[in-house]
């Protein structure tokens, strides 16, 4: 289990990791878009230090908290996100689909609810191979609405496989909120229907998460697959093109959400002096600047190096 | 080569799938079959008693869910789980195809080659007999258009089984597209149970095969073959389309027309020698397909003969742009032997290339041609 300050460190790693992408982008280093979780990152954190090194992870478009929550290399996912060679995916991926097999990182697929599926398949390859390893899988408020979560949740349940279907419901699914696009009680209530377990947690408290990710790993580990909601906010808007506020949320509710920031509550519940945030955070800044300075200096995939790996 | 089995007695399209599911499943044990009803076999047979043989543990009955299961196919199958999803329709492939296009076809490249999916899809395609329209559709083209995936076509009850024992060896996903208008047909088998049986093993200008350890003769792909030799004019052909070319083969054989019937087998990658090396032969070639002229699979045909043998004269034959109506009708659709013995020749009536601006022409299914039976036929050959 990681201490308070190992996981603040994490946490401030993510934070600092994605506004440097961000900054990246404005500067042009960056192709593409950039959807950063800054506000959200206690559920990465929280999920990922309830699992194993063997468990299994999979994301979805706003996944680079989830990567290096699971120990991805920084310095290979910033080159990633510039589409370097030395990326983690080889700069064929880019920011919305990173892949670190290595380290139980099995995917972020940008489809809104693609990669859910998937998770009950690795689980029953788990079960194949005589393994307890659990897969947790990632979607917003907005992935609620994918038809295939239900099919997923039915068929993890029916065949008892270990996967954590994790929700982190930040409010909107970009600019729609989830009160608009969400009918009856949530997912809680729609999970438990089909036989998971189900808990609902504040998703600005890292411990809070990890205690309650902890509670469904132990029974996925014994074949009952489970959810957990995680309420959340992100901080910024939902790319580079969309404001943080002004448009559908309003300065006020943006500002109070901010004043829950999960590094925040985490100082306050833990009693992590101020000298010790700096000293993480000073950390973390390293360790960014030196990942955005080896995404830098790595070259950009080689026309043999695109032209690899489509079939046979 | 070893093929270590003597010839069983002749067995169906659907018979064939079945003895290359079971050989495939004692040879890996990691392989796993997902579908709708497939512990019973139904509704064509092709995996009857494999639950008996193997457990329900490998032959996994699903829900009514073709997302999730292509989903659950393809986690498993990044894990290492070699896994078989069964889609019965090809209408019903749609409901899959996120998943197919989306995860299956590109998360090797996405991840920069971390992930292999070693899935088989094996989907019915072409029309059944009066199911009507989306039952009976043709998705070749827009399967084949696919970067990423592989697309098998066969042909016959021993093609099936050796294409089907090759893609199950393959690590990257394969569509298997069983034209369900052969299910029925009869034809000999040779079952590979020393895990060999390919053509041409290394040929250099298709993707090879992973070779498993210690067998060279895994190297091989299921390469186009030229089923008939002729010298008048080719058929490049497919599926029922195939035993359709064979047939119209007979025919025009009566009228003096030496026809070469290429097979191609697999669709995604293409054959390109073999294509050029048979279109240049006979300077006339037939594209035969399911799907219709506008953007179907006859249209890369056409094209690829004119890259690889520039100057023959090029048709194609493929289904009216209609969805498929119920009933017999479904015969004013899907090219017949009659047309495509019509289209041969009125292809052989036109002039060379270089002597008229016409090289190239699509053929027109007349409905005087394929008139729909009047019959209607007993309830069990009809049913799946």
């Amino acid at each position: 289990m990681k201490t308070a300050a190992e996981l603040y460190a994490r946490m401030a790693l993510i934070r600092n990791f994605e506004q440097a992408a961000y900054r990246a982008y404005e500067r042009g280093e960056l192709e593409g878009t950039v959807h950063a979780s800054i506000g959200q990152e206690a559920v990465a954190v929280g999920v990922a230090t309830a699992l194993a090194d063997s468990d299994k992870m999979l994301s979805h478009h706003r996944g680079h908290g989830h990567a290096l929550a699971k120990g991805v290399n920084p310095k290979r996912l910033m080159a990633e996100l510039f589409g370097r060679a030395d990326g983690v995916c080889g700069g064929k991926g880019g920011s919305m689909h990173i892949a670190d097999v290595k380290c139980g990182f099995l995917g972020s697929l940008a489809v809104v609810g693609s990669s859910i599926p998937l998770a009950v398949g690795v689980a029953l390859a788990a079960r194949r191979a005589g393994e307890d390893t659990v897969c947790a899988v990632f979607f917003g408020d907005g992935g609620v609405n994918q038809g295939v979560l239900y099919e997923a949740m039915n068929l993890a349940a029916i065949w008892k496989l270990g996967v954590i279907f994790v929700c982190e419901n930040n409010a909107y699914a970009i600019t729609t909120p989830a009160a608009k696009a969400t009918a009856g009680e949530g997912i809680e209530l729609r999970a438990q229907a089909f036989g998971l377990s189900a808990l609902r947690v504040d998703g600005q408290d890292v411990e809070a998460v990890a205690g309650a990710t902890r509670t469904l790993v132990a029974e996925a580990r014994a074949a009952q697959p489970g959810l957990l909601e995680c309420l959340t906010y992100r901080f910024l808007g939902h790319s580079r093109a969309d404001p943080a506020h002004g448009r559908y949320r309003t300065r006020e509710e943006v500002e109070r959400w901010q004043g829950r920031d999960p590094l925040a509550v985490l100082a306050a519940n833990a009693d992590l002096d101020t000298d010790t945030c700096m000293r993480l955070e000073a950390q973390a800044q390293a360790q960014v600047h030196e990942a955005i300075e080896f995404a830098r200096a790595s070259p950009r995939p080689t026309f043999a190096e695109l032209d690899r790996d489509v079939w046979g | 080569m070893g093929m270590s089995d003597t010839p069983t007695a002749d067995v169906t399209f659907a018979e064939a799938i079945r003895c290359a599911l079971e050989d495939a499943m004692r040879e890996d044990e990691s392989i796993v079959l997902l579908g709708q009803d497939i512990a019973s076999g139904f509704p064509f047979g092709a995996t009857r008693e494999l639950a008996a043989s193997f457990g329900d543990e490998r032959v996994r009955d699903t829900p009514i869910s073709e997302a999730a299961t292509m989903g659950c196919g393809i986690g498993a199958a990044m894990m290492g789980v070699r896994t078989v999803v069964e889609v019965d329709f090809a209408g019903f492939l749609l409901l899959g195809l996120d998943q197919l296009v989306n995860n299956a076809a590109k998360l090797r490249y996405m991840s920069g080659g971390q992930l292999r999916v070693p899935l088989l899809v094996r989907v019915g395609q072409g029309p059944l007999g009066a199911f009507a329209a989306q039952h009976s559709q043709a998705q070749h083209a827009w399967l084949a258009s696919v970067p990423g995936l592989a697309l098998c076509a066969p042909s016959d009850a021993q093609d099936a089984y050796t294409q089907l024992r090759w893609a199950l060896r393959q690590r990257d996903p394969v569509v298997f597209a069983e034209d369900m208008r052969l299910y029925r047909r009869k034809g000999p088998l040779v079952r590979d149970l020393a895990g060999a049986g390919v053509s041409r093993a290394g040929d250099s200008h298709l993707p090879a095969a992973p070779a498993a350890a210690g067998d060279a003769t895994h190297n091989g792909v299921p390469l186009a073959r030229v089923l008939r030799p002729g010298r008048d004019a080719t058929v490049l052909c497919f599926g029922f389309g195939t035993a359709l070319a064979l047939a119209a083969a007979t025919d025009l054989a009566g009228e003096g027309v030496e026809l070469e019937i290429v097979d191609l087998r697999l669709l995604s990658p293409l054959d390109g020698q073999t294509i050029g090396e048979s279109s240049r032969h006979t300077g006339r070639v037939l594209c035969l397909g399911d799907d219709p002229l506008l953007g179907g699979i006859t249209a890369t045909l056409a094209a690829t003969v004119d890259h690889v043998a520039h100057g023959a004269v090029v048709g194609r034959l493929g289904a009216r742009h209609w969805p498929t109506p119920f009933g017999s009708a479904e015969a004013f659709v899907y090219p017949a032997q009659e047309s495509v013995a019509g289209a041969v020749r009125q292809l052989l009536a036109w002039p060379a290339a270089g002597e008229a601006q016409i090289a190239h022409g699509d053929f027109q299914l007349a409905g005087a041609q394929v008139r729909p039976d009047t019959q209607v036929r007993p309830a069990r050959e009809r049913e799946p």
